[in-house]
């Protein structure tokens, strides 16, 4: 039996990746010869030599005062400088920066997950140079060009800070991943620093958007509806197809949608830092309270409790959360008496999460700081009391920290009585 | 109270006793070993020496100083070790003294398990603490956590891993281990005779992958394997590395002295040649140790046999030992469950185990007394791996083999000489089969594009190249093949099974607290978790409720029966091309592909202790299809001397008899090669006998079956003509015929195949 019949035979047992037609195999090029040039010209899309290969490269100018969404690009420059102006610790920070030394970054591959076989085929990158904003693409048009790819990405590359969606878990690993296969022939990858606007994003509106994509966020937080756009995960198979047709068609639609990506990310960015430095008047207090529980993880106190004071007045949603979480700021700063004062609110007006957490601090407080043993239990049988539906592993286990912690007042309370029974 | 015996007094007791005296076949005593050492290599650091001694270790053992020498060379090396030789310093030593002479020197170590990696990695960790050498160990497996892998990546000296997870994490992420591939200096492989069949086959690929990424990155590393004794570990080794190797058998480690005894369950019904059953003659002798508080390990052929055992074991010992002091061990218990029995034992908390082939792998469970075998294993290879689990470097122990009435049981317990005098098995490997190239060439185009005049291994791959090409799964641009696909192709492979696809065991038993107590292959799950089967887990019973076949599911229930369930798997067969033939005017032999299709059918719940038929039911599961290669065997002639039934009867006896002894002709286990008899085969219209590989493409060994027909055919007939019983039995031509001509017929036919083959 020859060999492909045995392949035809033995197909079932074989995992196809796809199903599709068959085809030719690709004809070997003997030149460089770009296909449909005149429609990649039309687009502002020029070929680049290097070493025999070739990759393609679009370039798109837009103005300052491009609406993108909420903001202008100039909004950029103002969220700059306010960094620079602001001092504000946190890792967003653009402080020390110009407006040019940020690098909008985002790439199109042929597979989800990394690896070695996960092929980059566009980066893309904006930054604002001069008085305008400076979109550049680099497409490979064959998986054989990559060399061309990389020095066309890195030969003029001054990379300071990388802005992305996600980029440090997955983009920049890919790139340094297939930069690693041909690395011998093209510049080393540079340092740089890099802000990954995904956690961020997931930090500011965990609360209202299930699935952090950057397209949901673009809809539900920066005011912007994408026309026509073709959905990320298509991305691939577009790609395989123009690799076999050769016509830009199906691209152009993947290259616009990566050029939408990067573009957003200059508003987003504008945007958490306007919220982040209370710039925005239009935010909810909601976002103010994450605001102050991300300066709350950071350790910058004094911010946090700023959020949550503006925060805990009468009639705002937000009050009891902000009470709540202020109250934890006053004891990091160990300013017991303030603390105390809003646990006991806490205690009474919280969420059954908050009463709970606030009984357990105040049973803490009066067993080891005021010595008021009785008080300290009282409040741990009030934590008790607070049930709710079907204890979860969560609940069983409050609970049993919670009766080691009355065994040990009441030990404490009455030496040599029998302990509680745990119930 | 009575006093315990120890093991002396029982094995007294064994010679002595009239009803075990008897059944005893043979009594094979192996003498204790000197052990043959030499001095410390001169080249060997001062530092180690010095490590070593402090460890009680001053000389090396012939084969240790050999292997050094030859490495040291960079010559790669297959160390053929029994159980407990001190293996682990032939490839230790000479890594850490390449480490010590070049720090920036790696090397990889893959294990078959993970918990073997584990082990091994204590072991050298102790060396190198002892040595106070700053080399970095570490295992990478799927254990290992996130933060740990990058300092693995980058800093590892030696990397411990296994052949799954070269093959899904570490190949196809090779870029993120550039210090690793640049500067591999070896590659060890313990437990090469694990890597035979479809899973070798697999490894071999996964090898040729590493290699090919080796060269990438400019090392060419010395390949450093250790083997159980098998009859060709330096083919094997070859074969799976396609490196030139020297081999070292030159066995220098002590050994205490081992009694091993062939125990033949005694005839209780003469002409049906029925014996009683191993299982409870096997129940018996262990219990007889365990009551004792002697440590003991019981190995059962299948996973049903070892929870039978178990429950038994468990019952019988209850009021002298605690119900975790036995335990059983086996494939589908989950990893932790699995540490904790291995912890067990080595501390001599838990006296007995009973387990499948799954413990013959190094696993360090210390030393234990006695092994007891529920039957021969299978393999010559097997066997003396299982029997090595009793008795390491000094003191008295004993192997006990009792046999089931299966033929094969019964010819080797009745042939001792075959068993201690011929060479143990062959194994074999096709890293060539066509599906198992295919995955791997798909995962090494993942990893890095191939060159128009690349070979893969020695396997030719243009054609295959343009085939997944025309699938657009390559893409050809010049004269390089680029992977073009969003798949990652390595997680879709498993190196295991057959079947790609494990059925998940889900415990229902508390609603409030569904949970996962295991795994199975599809093929097994066709008759072992079928609907209202009996699935066992560490001796409890579970019915399967429901199997959802799509979703590979199956839910369970804790039950308290008392049977077992036994299924049966229709077969039907036919031939799609014939790639070999040869024969003349009375029978034809063939050799190609066939279609195999697999139906369970129904199953009936068989009775604990009497095994009697207590009921029976439907199943109703999709028909498996199966493409392999084949090996038959056709008759020309008319038969006319048989009538139809009596010629299905006996080709369904002689099908029974060649299936017991094809495995040991071809060397491999039972279940890789299935038998099916055709009155009327499709392709020829002739009565037939098929034998097929149980993997899709085949593995090469109906081919041996294709050529080595006539001496299979020839011990075949002697083992039925030599068997005691008067019309068949289930020793040699089973219990599916029950004519009283059978035996009489099989005969008949196995001289008309032999005359004709000749």
């Amino acid at each position: 039996m020859s060999l492909k019949n045995k392949l035809n035979r033995l197909k079932p047992h074989i995992k196809s990746e796809i199903d599709k037609p068959k085809t030719e195999a690709v004809q070997v090029r003997d030149t460089p010869e770009i296909p449909f040039r005149e429609v990649w010209e039309q687009e502002n899309v020029s070929p680049y030599y290097f070493d025999g290969q070739y990759c393609l490269v679009r370039e798109v100018i837009y103005p300052l005062d491009y609406q993108h969404g909420h903001y202008k690009f100039r909004d950029l420059l103002e969220a700059v400088s306010l960094w620079n102006n602001d001092q504000t610790k946190h890792p967003l920070s653009a402080a020390g920066h110009e407006p040019r030394d940020l690098v909008f970054f985002d790439t199109e591959t042929t597979g989800l997950g990394g690896g070695a076989g996960n092929t980059i085929f566009l980066l893309g990158h904006a930054s604002i140079s001069g008085g305008s904003v400076k979109l550049k693409q680099h497409i490979l048009p064959n998986p054989g060009e990559e060399v061309a790819l990389y020095q066309s990405f890195l030969e003029n590359a001054d990379y300071t800070t990388l802005v992305t969606y996600n980029g440090k878990a997955f983009d920049w690993p890919q790139v340094k991943t297939r930069h690693t296969l041909v690395r011998d022939h093209v510049p080393k990858l540079p340092a740089f620093g890099h802000f990954d606007l995904y956690h961020a994003a997931r930090r500011m509106w965990k609360h209202k958007i299930e699935r952090m994509k950057l397209s949901i966020v673009e809809q539900e937080v920066l005011g912007l509806e994408r026309k026509e756009d073709i959905p990320g995960f298509l991305a691939p198979m577009i790609y395989f197809d123009f690799l076999e047709r050769k016509n830009p068609e199906g691209l152009l639609g993947v290259i616009k949608h990566n050029e939408t990506d990067i573009l957003s990310l200059l508003t987003l960015y504008t945007h958490l830092t306007f919220q982040l430095l209370g710039r925005d008047k239009a935010q909810t207090p909601r976002e103010t309270f994450e605001v102050g529980r991300w300066f709350s993880y950071l350790g910058q106190s004094d911010k946090a409790k700023q959020k949550f004071s503006g925060l805990a007045e009468e009639g705002n949603e937000q009050e009891a959360a902000a009470k709540h979480a202020l109250a934890f700021e006053h004891k990091r700063n160990k300013e017991w008496p303030e603390a105390v004062i809003l646990w006991k609110e806490s205690a009474e007006k919280g969420t059954n999460k908050q009463r709970k957490e606030a009984c357990i601090e105040l049973a803490k407080h009066y067993e080891h700081r005021e010595k008021d043993l009785e008080l300290a239990l009282e409040y741990c049988r009030l934590a008790q009391d607070i049930r709710e539906g079907n204890p979860t592993k969560k609940d069983m286990i409050f609970n049993a920290d919670l009766q080691k912690r009355m065994n040990r007042i009441s030990r404490k309370a009455f030496p040599g009585q029998a302990q509680d029974s745990p119930n | 109270m009575k006093v315990r015996k120890n093991m002396q007094e029982i094995l007294q007791d064994l010679k002595v006793s009239e009803s075990v005296k008897r059944n005893i076949v043979h009594w094979h005593t192996i003498e204790e070993k000197e052990a043959q050492t030499e001095q410390m290599p001169d080249d060997l650091s001062e530092i180690l020496k010095k490590a070593l001694e402090r460890r009680g270790i001053s000389r090396l053992y012939t084969h240790q100083k050999s292997s050094y020498e030859q490495i040291m060379k960079g010559q790669s090396i297959v160390a053929v070790t029994p159980t407990a030789s001190g293996k682990t310093l032939c490839y230790n030593l000479p890594v850490l003294q390449s480490i010590i002479n070049d720090p920036n020197a790696r090397a990889l170590y893959m294990f078959p398990t993970k918990a073997l990696a584990q082990d091994q990695k204590s072991e050298i960790n102790e060396l190198i603490q002892e040595a106070e050498l700053s080399i970095n160990s570490y295992t990478y497996d799927g254990d290992t956590p996130s933060n740990i892998r990058q300092k693995v990546r980058r800093a590892g000296h030696i990397v411990i891993t296994n052949p799954d997870m070269l093959h899904s994490a570490i190949l196809p992420h090779h870029t993120k281990w550039v210090s690793l591939f640049e500067n591999l200096k070896y590659v060890v492989i313990d437990e090469l005779h694990i890597y035979r069949g479809v899973f070798g086959s697999h490894v071999a690929n996964v090898i040729r992958r590493l290699k090919r990424i080796c060269t990438y990155y400019g090392s060419n590393p010395v390949f450093i394997c250790t083997s159980a004794t098998i009859a060709n570990p330096l083919e094997l080794a070859e074969g799976l590395t396609e490196k030139d190797m020297v081999l070292i058998n030159n066995n220098g480690a002590p050994s205490g002295r081992k009694h091993f005894l062939f125990y033949n369950p005694p005839v209780v019904n003469i002409p049906l040649n029925v014996r009683r059953s191993a299982t409870l003659e096997t129940r018996r002798l262990a219990g007889e140790f365990l009551k004792n508080k002697i440590q003991t390990i019981v190995f059962a052929r299948s996973r049903v046999r070892v929870e039978i055992l178990l429950t038994y074991l468990k019952e019988l010992v209850k009021h002298k030992l605690g119900p975790k002091s036995i335990r059983g061990y086996r494939g589908g218990y989950l990893p932790t469950e699995r540490r904790e029995i291995e912890k067990g034992l080595r501390s001599g908390e838990i006296y007995g185990v009973v387990s499948t082939n799954a413990l013959e792998l190094g696993v360090d469970i210390g030393q234990l007394q006695v092994c007891i075998m529920n039957g021969y294993p299978g393999t010559i290879a097997s066997a003396w791996q299982q029997a090595g689990r009793a008795g390491r470097r000094h003191g008295e122990s004993v192997v006990i083999m009792v046999a089931s009435s299966s033929p094969l049981d019964q010819y080797v317990i009745q042939n001792p000489d075959y068993f201690f005098n011929r060479s143990p098995e062959t194994a074999r490997i096709n890293p060539d089969n066509l599906i198992i190239l295919i995955d791997h060439i798909k995962c090494a185009a993942y990893e890095l594009p191939f060159k128009k005049g690349d070979t893969f291994g020695v396997a030719e791959i243009e054609e295959i190249l343009e085939y997944l090409t025309e699938e657009r799964i390559l893409h050809q641009n010049g004269d390089k093949w680029y992977w073009m696909n969003d798949a990652f192709p390595a997680h879709n492979i498993s190196l295991r099974s057959a079947s790609q696809e494990n059925v998940v065991i889900i415990d229902q038993s508390d609603v409030a607290n569904v949970k996962v107590i295991g795994e199975m292959d599809t093929f097994s799950a066709m008759t072992l978790l079928h609907e209202e089967a009996i699935y066992l887990h560490q001796g409890i019973q579970f019915q399967v409720e429901k199997l959802d076949w799509e979703e590979k599911k199956a839910f369970v229930r804790e039950v308290d029966v008392d049977y077992f369930t036994d299924a049966n798997l229709a077969v039907q067969l036919s031939v799609l091309e014939e790639d070999k033939h040869r024969g003349n005017e009375e029978t034809e032999i063939g050799f190609g592909d066939v279609s195999v299709r697999a139906m369970a059918t129904i199953f009936k719940k068989i009775r604990f202790e009497t095994h009697e038929n207590i009921g029976s039911g439907p199943i109703f599961l999709p028909e498996e299809e199966l493409h392999t290669s084949s090996a038959w065997i056709s008759l020309n002639k008319e038969l006319s001397e048989f009538a139809d039934d009596r010629l299905e009867e006996g080709l369904i006896g002689t099908s029974q008899a060649l299936k017991h002894i094809a495995p040991l002709f071809v060397m491999c286990d039972p279940s890789d090669v299935h038998v099916v008899p055709q009155v009327k085969a499709a392709h020829n219209e002739k009565p037939t006998i098929f034998f097929y590989d149980r993997y899709p493409g085949g593995i090469g060994l109906s081919e041996k079956i294709y050529s080595g027909i006539e001496e299979i055919l020839d011990q075949t007939k002697q083992m039925v003509m030599n068997c005691q019983c008067a019309d068949g039995c289930p020793s040699c031509i089973g219990t599916d015929t029950t004519s009283i001509h059978s035996k009489k017929d099989v005969v008949k036919i196995l001289d008309l195949f032999i005359k004709a083959a000749v």
